[in-house]
């Protein structure tokens, strides 16, 4: 991990115009820098701009105002460098898992020798080796999120962008993949941004825990956890003292109009 | 023969209607008041259709190769009948498969070059509610007048026909694709090109698979239509045939082949699907029958 940004976000303003004519600040005057190698959660209730955040990162959303860089250039429109994985499923159900996971490759025009190894490498990584000629409606829900997450680090970006990508999993499964998710993080030093609304997941998760709230990021926690991050871990002083500080901000028990 | 059980265990019933219908048919034949022509009886009977009917197709053999010609006071035979019927339907096959490989070429060819641009979607959207509204069977005068009554004239009219099916089908169905694969397949890398390569294209199929449904009956009614007013040969023009004479039975055979044409068009469509949308997931028996 270096101390150099690689994204940085420059007074980020995104307004959207409601169909009742009505302005909504989705972003509000974002400034945030994110270091190379990074396990950032964004944390926050529903309707505070988590997603528009990420999605504004991915290239997806246009800000109405301020900027965002990558290794200090301007971002305009998705491109290969920032991979995402959505909270729906995205697997494309009309190509086998392998043509999945070497789509990003096959769009980025890579030699077919390199996309082989590639694919075969992260089928391996995500344990699908043996499904890979299988239609993505003969697997699981959790082994469609492998699906997806292979193809995101298949595709080489170094920024994974993430939007509650376990939101729609059971408990268990949810647990199992977010292992699996550090795991890959800690063997390939990507950069990480997963966008959550659970605590717990951010605690398990992150290196570093951006609250955000009606458009903004208001508070920046350091996450000084040993891991894994198991129910132990979880229980200590500092922990609690995390969630107790996140909660405060979240404004559970002040009534707010969310 | 397994599978032939297994098919009469679960379908005895569909089949037993069938044979009812039959049955039924021949009673109303024996029950239907006497014409006073013997050759066009009011309800033919199937020894009728399948007798003196089947054996007057050969009227229609027109030429002076394998079977004698009636029309030239040749004698009417088996061989010819089943000649004419086989001559008349490869024209009439011929025409509507090339009709419905233009018409889907072109309907959706136009309809992917449209969907994606708002611009071009609102340039099209009145001319194409106007065409779509256009009863088509009218418009076959208008055809024959401007490509006179050949095998083009209801080859472009079938064509013309299925085409604004695939046009409009196209354009909802490129509509309908989620938006979350194109996001995805952005962050990926993809451009504008891979997108459509390989995500709106295989996206759309399903849908457009029930345009194709839509338009098999629809193709169907075009080129028996054109044959019926104007080209002069044809399934089509064989009822027109028939009729002049009040030839009931060879109505009724005709009518039957064509049916026998549509279902089979409709498995060979189906078995199709079957393996082009081998990944989509199954629904839940909904349409099980």
């Amino acid at each position: 991990m270096t101390d150099k940004p690689l994204i940085s976000i420059e007074s980020a303003d995104c307004v959207f115009q409601h169909v009742s004519g009505r302005t909504v600040k989705a972003l509000d005057r974002v400034d945030l820098k994110i270091r190379e190698g990074d396990f950032v959660c964004l944390l926050g209730r529903s309707g505070h701009g988590k997603s528009t955040l990420l999605r504004s990162l991915a290239g997806l959303n246009a800000l109405t105002g301020g900027v965002i860089l990558v290794e200090n250039t301007p971002i305009s429109g998705p491109g290969p460098d920032r991979g995402m994985v959505f909270q729906e499923d995205t697997v494309f159900p009309w190509l086998s898992v392998y043509d999945n996971v070497a789509f990003g490759l096959r769009a980025q025009g890579r030699p077919k020798a390199e996309i082989d190894g590639t694919v075969q490498e992260w089928l391996e990584a995500v344990g699908l080796s043996d499904f890979a000629g299988s239609w993505p409606k003969e697997l699981s829900g959790g082994m469609r999120k492998r699906v997806a997450i292979a193809s995101v680090f298949a595709g080489g970006a170094p920024i994974l962008l993430m939007d509650e990508p376990f939101g729609a999993l059971d408990y268990v499964t949810r647990m199992d993949l977010q292992q699996f998710l550090i795991e890959l993080w800690q063997r390939t030093s990507r950069t990480i941004v997963f966008v959550t609304h659970d605590i717990e997941e951010a605690l398990v998760l992150a290196e570093r825990i951006l609250v955000m709230r009606q458009g903004r990021i208001v508070d920046d926690i350091q996450v000084d956890l040993p891991r894994p991050r198991d129910e132990e871990v979880r229980a200590t002083p500092r922990a609690v003292e995390i969630t107790k500080t996140v909660i405060g901000h979240l404004g559970l028990g002040q009534r707010t109009a969310a | 023969m397994g599978k032939l059980t297994i098919w009469l265990r679960e379908r005895w019933i569909s089949l037993l209607t069938v044979l009812v219908l039959i049955a039924a048919w021949e009673i109303a034949g024996w029950l239907a008041p006497t014409s006073p022509l013997r050759q066009s009886p009011i309800v033919p009977p199937w020894e009728f259709v399948l007798g003196p009917s089947l054996l007057g197709m050969s009227d229609y053999w027109k030429i002076q190769m394998l079977a004698p010609v009636p029309e030239l006071g040749g004698q009417q035979t088996y061989l010819g009948a089943f000649l004419a019927m086989g001559w008349h339907s490869a024209l009439t096959l011929y025409r509507i498969t090339l009709g419905m490989l233009l018409g889907a070429g072109a309907g959706i060819g136009l309809g992917l070059l449209v969907a994606r641009s708002l611009t071009m979607r609102r340039l099209v959207a009145m001319p194409l509610h106007v065409l779509r509204m256009m009863p088509l069977l009218a418009m076959i005068p208008l055809f024959q007048f401007w490509l006179g009554t050949t095998n083009l004239s209801a080859i472009i009219f079938v064509a013309y026909g299925v085409g604004v099916v695939y046009f409009v089908g196209t354009i909802n169905a490129v509509a309908n694709v989620p938006r979350r694969y194109v996001d995805y397949a952005q962050t990926l890398g993809a451009g504008e090109l891979t997108i459509y390569r390989r995500i709106i294209l295989p996206a759309i199929q399903p849908e457009l698979f029930s345009s194709m449904f839509l338009t098999l009956g629809l193709a169907w009614s075009a080129v028996i239509g054109a044959e019926y007013i104007g080209v002069d040969s044809g399934i089509g023009r064989m009822i027109i045939w028939a009729e002049f004479f009040s030839h009931t039975g060879r109505m009724v055979l005709v009518t039957l082949f064509i049916v026998i044409y549509a279902v089979a068009s409709y498995a060979i469509l189906k078995r199709i699907q079957a393996r082009v949308l081998a990944w989509m997931p199954e629904q839940q028996g909904r349409n099980r029958y």
